[in-house]
This record gives structure tokens, C-alpha cells and sequence, in this order.
């Protein structure tokens, strides 16, 4: 999949908060495959962005284009087939279901592609350090464990690209270190793209391509 | 595949469930009612049809004027303009003068039976007579006159015949007979043979083909496009409210006898329509107390529901898998209204000793079908009131 994004920019973004942007208002191509980072502080508009590929929000002026489409031209039932087939994400508030376990988070999703057996969600709960937390109640885990269920949600689909919104916020180093091999490693498997959108560079993160939001 | 259990956790519906069983008693009620008024319906009509005389599937009535007070002693017979009046009354599928002779004619029956009499004919339209024996025509020359006799006039005349010291005769031996008939004019008397060909059990007349006394009443009559005093009627039902109420109207005397169940059946159709009414009133009310339930449902999830659909659920598939679940309860209320049907149809059926025969012991396929749809209609508002909630998110 490529994403062409022409003269982008949120309706609501004050004129300043646009300029020195090489996203707002500029031309972008992101090809299949292709690991881009997009760092901005807080305000700029990140999560708008990623929201925008998602087909969460339309309050853009200037075009997107997923494979020649814009997201919001979508209808239903192309849309679910968009989100459950070729785009994942982690939002950069979870959106967890607060009040059921931490595996029906994650079987929510893999209900509906039939991607991974249990044992593999197991052993990538194993890995992130949060297998023992499957079982008890989201809303009771701390913010960075429910970031690491999120994370592991959102790898139970196929995808050709995988949207992150500051995706290790709450981890210390080490488990951020775990979750983005995970994420490079599954991306790798899939031969998918990332977009990964935060508040400062990431080292690790071996981006094709670097932008300032 | 996913199915409705991967998202039931996400689905609050455990409360109101009183609210819930009220809109499926309510549904229930309404469909049971609804079911028995058109089964009642049936069976009345059934029960009504099969006391009329009827050919492939028609009704034939007589219509003459109504004779009152005020006309009496006045020409009440019948104009071509009434004709086509009734013609066009609704149910009536053809209408038919009963011309009658406008000459003198007497009949003798020779000397098996010393018996004569002046007589009257009639003729008709050959669709309008119930019986049509292959010998009743006549071609212009011919002597021989068929006739097709009331069996009523035939079964009067075996009840005064002992009397009067004649013999008795069978409808077979009838055939047999041979009559002189004797038609006058101004200028003389000219004889026929004629015989009776025929029974009517409609008609209560003696009838002869209608070129005869078409023929003779322009020979030995005064005029030719008399007025006629009947007109027949065919009609897919003769108890046809519409109908009735139409020739009431219109000051037309019908034979009471054939049309009684059809004046019965006004009122009962005005009571079953009531009732009808009454049941799709409560059917209603409770598709939408169910809409409500619905509505609450949704708004209750509404969070996780959305949420849900962000995951890349689509809306009609998940607003399909919730409506499944009402739809094992909208077959049960259905099944046991339809139950419910039968066992008042049962009842109904063996309090009506002599019709009893006359209705199946199932309840009719009309009531089924209705069943049926009233299910359908259920499950496709349901699914439909989802999608349109869901669609909203």
C-alpha cells in the first residue's frame, strides 16, 4: 500500500503551528514497506494525522490517498475491511475496553481476522512481561501494561501499514526496547510499513524516512 | 469468523429485562389475536360459500325491483338502463335479463296427463343457467320447443299431483313427457311440441332458448324490446357486502335466503376488522416498546460498540449478530400464537356441528403465511432499527 498525502492540513491547526512542517501543507509519499517517523511536540497535531489515515476524522483540508482513495470515501463495509485487513494501530489513549480482561482486548480483534493462535498471543504477552496480566481486568493494569495489550492488539491482523501514536509513552527503557522489536519483527514477517508519530526521535527505531511535523 | 459471542462482553443487555418481557407478551397478544381474526374470517366464509349454489367458482343471484307500498300497481320491471347499472355494481362479474313472453302461451300434457294450463317463459343467456343439456337449442323452423323446467315447479307439482288424481312423475321420466304448447296471437293459435330437457335448481322459471322467445315474442307479440322483470347476477360471492349494500341502495329486491349469510358476514367483518385493527394496534406498540429497548441497549454500549466498529467491525455485520438474538424469541411468540390460532379454531370448528365437515382441522395456510410474515416483519425492523443506531455511532 502507498499513502500519498497533497497539501495536507487539520481545519481547526492555528497558520504558525504549520509552518516548518514537511507534513501540513507539503507532499508526502509513503511508499509500501517504508518505516517513517514523524516527530512533533505536543500540539502539533499527531494524533489528528494518524487519526486522519485511520479514517477517524475527515476535519482536513488537501487530499490522502490509500491506494488512490481517500480514507473517508470508504464506506462501511470498505472501511472495515480497510481496518481489518490492511491498517492497524495504537492509539495513543488504547482505546481498551476498561472493564473486560486484558485477553479479550486482544481476542476482540483476533475474533474478527482469525490471525494468531492463543499460544503466539501467549508467547508475545510472554515477551512484552505481561502474560500474567491477561486474565485480570484492564482498567486494573497500569498504564504501561495496558500500553503493551494495546500494542499486541494491534498486531493480531494483517496489515500493510502499522500506525503508532506514541506508542511507548508509558515504558521504560528495556520494555521499550521489547515492544519495538516485537513491532519490527511482526512488521518484517508481513513485509508492512510503519508510521510511527512521537514527541522525540527514537534511536532504535530504524526509519527509512524522518519527517517534522 | 467471528460470531456474537466475541463481542457479547462488550454488549450490556442484562437490564430491563421486564421491559422486555412486557414488549413480548404485548407481541404475543397481538399476534394472537391477529392470527385468530383472519382464521375466524376464513371460517366464516367458508361456512357462508358452501351454502350457496355455485358454478366454477361463481355465485348467481336474481335481482328484481323492490315492490313497496308506494310502487305497488306501477310498472316496476326492470329497463336496459338498470342493467347496465348493475352491471357495473361492484363484485358483479356479468349481469342478464330474464326476458319473458309477451304473448299468451298454455301448455297441455296430452294424454298420459289430462292437465293444462296457461304458462309463462323465459329464456336467459345461456352462461347464466346452471344446467345445459346438449338438445336446448332451437333454429328458426324448428318445431320441437326444449325446455329447461324449475326442479322446484316439478317437485310442487309431484306434492298437488295426488290430489288433483294425476300421476306423480321423476325428473327422468319428465324427459319423456310430451308437451303441446300453444302460443296465441291477435289472429290465431299457433301449436309446438315441446319437452322438458332439463332441470334448474336456479332458476325457478320454465325456460326456453332465449332465440325462441326472442323469435316469438317479435311474431306473436306486441313488442320486441320489452321490459324484463329479473336480471341474473354472477358474482364470484354472492354474500358480497359491497354488493349488497349497493343494490339496497338502489332499491333491488335479491333473494334473501341466498344473500342472508352475507349480511351476517357485514357485521362480523365490521367486528373482525375491529379486532384486526385492534391486534396490528398491539403489534405495533410493542415492535416499538421494542425500538426503545433498542435504542437504550445501543446507547448503553454506545462506547464499546463504537469502539468496536474503530476495530474494524462492520456495522451491518455487527447490527445482524445482535438483531439474531431476538429472533429465536420472535419464533417462539409466533409459534405459540399460531398454537394459540389453532386451538381456538378447534373450538370453533366443533361448536358449528354442521359445518363442521366443511372446515379443515388445521388452521388455514392464509394464517400460517400471516404468522409468517408478522415474523418477518419483526426480525427485519429489529435489524434495520439496529443498523440505522449502529450506522449512528
Amino acid at each position: 500500500m502507498q499513502i500519498q498525502l497533497q497539501q495536507l492540513q487539520p481545519v481547526y491547526l492555528e497558520k504558525e503551528k504549520l509552518v516548518g512542517s514537511e507534513i501540513w501543507n507539503n507532499q508526502q509519499i509513503f511508499e509500501s514497506g517504508s518505516l517513517v517517523e514523524i516527530v512533533a511536540a505536543s500540539g502539533r497535531g499527531k494524533s489528528s494525522f494518524i487519526h486522519f489515515l485511520y479514517g477517524l476524522r475527515n476535519d482536513y483540508q488537501g487530499k490522502i490517498s490509500l491506494e488512490g482513495v481517500a480514507p473517508d470515501a470508504f464506506n462501511y463495509k470498505q472501511t472495515a475491511l480497510l481496518r481489518s485487513k490492511k491498517l492497524s494501530i495504537v492509539f495513543q489513549d488504547l482505546k481498551l475496553f476498561e472493564s473486560a480482561t486484558c485477553l479479550q482486548n486482544i481476542l476482540v480483534k483476533n475474533a474478527l481476522t482469525g490471525f494468531s493462535s492463543t499460544d503466539a498471543i501467549e508467547a508475545m504477552a510472554e515477551r512484552l512481561g505481561v502474560r500474567n496480566k491477561l486474565a485480570a481486568m484492564a482498567g486494573n493494569c497500569s498504564y504501561g501494561e495496558r500500553q503493551r495489550i494495546a500494542i499486541i492488539r494491534a498486531l493480531q491482523q494483517p496489515f500493510e501499514f502499522l500506525l503508532l501514536d506514541e506508542p511507548f509513552s508509558h515504558l521504560d527503557e528495556m520494555n521499550r526496547e521489547k515492544a519495538l522489536d516485537l513491532i519490527l519483527e511482526e512488521t518484517k514477517k508481513q513485509n508492512a510499513g510503519i508510521v510511527l508519530a512521537d514527541l522525540e526521535t527514537n534511536p532504535s527505531f530504524p526509519a527509512t524516512k524522518r519527517l517534522k511535523l | 469468523m467471528a460470531s456474537y459471542k466475541d463481542i457479547a462482553p462488550f454488549i450490556d443487555t442484562g437490564r430491563n429485562r421486564g421491559s422486555r418481557i412486557f414488549g413480548y407478551t404485548g407481541l404475543g397478544i397481538g399476534t394472537l389475536l391477529l392470527l385468530s381474526c383472519l382464521q375466524f374470517y376464513l371460517d366464516i366464509n367458508q361456512l357462508i360459500k358452501e351454502k350457496s349454489l355455485r358454478k366454477d367458482g361463481f355465485d348467481f343471484i336474481s335481482v328484481t325491483r323492490e315492490i313497496t307500498n308506494e310502487n305497488m300497481g306501477k310498472d316496476n320491471r326492470l329497463t336496459l338502463a338498470n342493467l347496465q347499472e348493475i352491471k357495473s355494481a361492484p363484485g358483479v362479474e356479468d349481469a342478464a335479463p330474464l326476458i319473458s313472453n309477451q304473448f299468451r302461451a298454455k301448455v297441455s300434457a296430452g294424454n298420459v296427463i289430462p292437465f293444462s294450463t296457461d304458462i309463462f317463459l323465459e329464456a336467459i343467456n345461456n352462461n347464466f343457467l346452471d344446467t345445459l343439456p346438449p338438445g336446448f337449442i332451437w333454429q328458426e323452423g324448428q318445431n320441437n320447443i326444449p325446455i329447461i323446467l324449475s326442479s322446484e315447479f316439478l317437485e310442487m307439482y309431484n306434492i298437488f299431483a295426488p290430489t288433483q288424481g294425476l300421476p306423480q312423475i321423476s325428473g327422468e321420466s319428465a324427459a319423456s313427457l310430451n308437451v303441446q304448447l300453444e302460443c296465441f296471437t291477435i289472429t290465431g293459435v299457433e301449436g309446438f311440441r315441446a319437452h322438458i330437457v332439463g332441470l334448474s335448481d336456479r332458476i325457478n322459471s320454465v325456460l326456453v332458448p332465449e332465440n325462441f322467445l326472442i323469435w316469438a315474442n317479435k311474431k306473436f307479440g306486441q313488442s320486441e324490446n320489452a321490459p324484463f322483470s329479473r336480471i341474473y347476477i354472477k358474482t364470484r360471492d354472492a354474500n358480497n357486502p359491497n354488493l349488497l349494500q349497493f343494490l339496497d341502495k338502489k332499491d333491488y329486491h335479491v333473494n334473501k335466503e341466498r344473500t342472508r349469510f352475507g349480511r351476517i358476514k357485514q357485521v362480523l367483518q365490521g367486528i373482525i376488522a375491529g379486532l384486526g385493527l385492534f391486534a396490528i394496534l398491539v403489534i405495533a406498540l410493542a415492535i416499538l416498546l421494542f425500538a426503545f429497548y433498542l435504542q437504550l441497549l445501543i446507547s448503553r454500549s454506545r462506547d464499546n460498540l463504537r469502539l468496536i466498529v474503530t476495530l474494524g467491525y462492520e456495522p451491518g455485520w455487527l447490527g445482524k449478530q445482535v438483531s439474531k438474538r431476538w429472533v429465536p424469541a420472535y419464533g417462539i411468540i409466533v409459534l405459540i400464537a399460531l398454537s394459540g390460532a389453532q386451538i381456538l379454531h378447534s373450538i370453533f370448528r366443533t361448536s358449528v356441528h354442521s359445518g363442521m365437515d366443511r372446515m379443515s382441522f388445521p388452521i388455514s395456510i392464509y394464517t400460517f403465511a400471516l404468522g409468517l410474515i408478522i415474523f418477518c416483519v419483526c426480525a427485519v425492523i429489529n435489524s434495520y432499527l439496529l443498523r440505522k443506531e449502529l450506522r449512528r455511532l
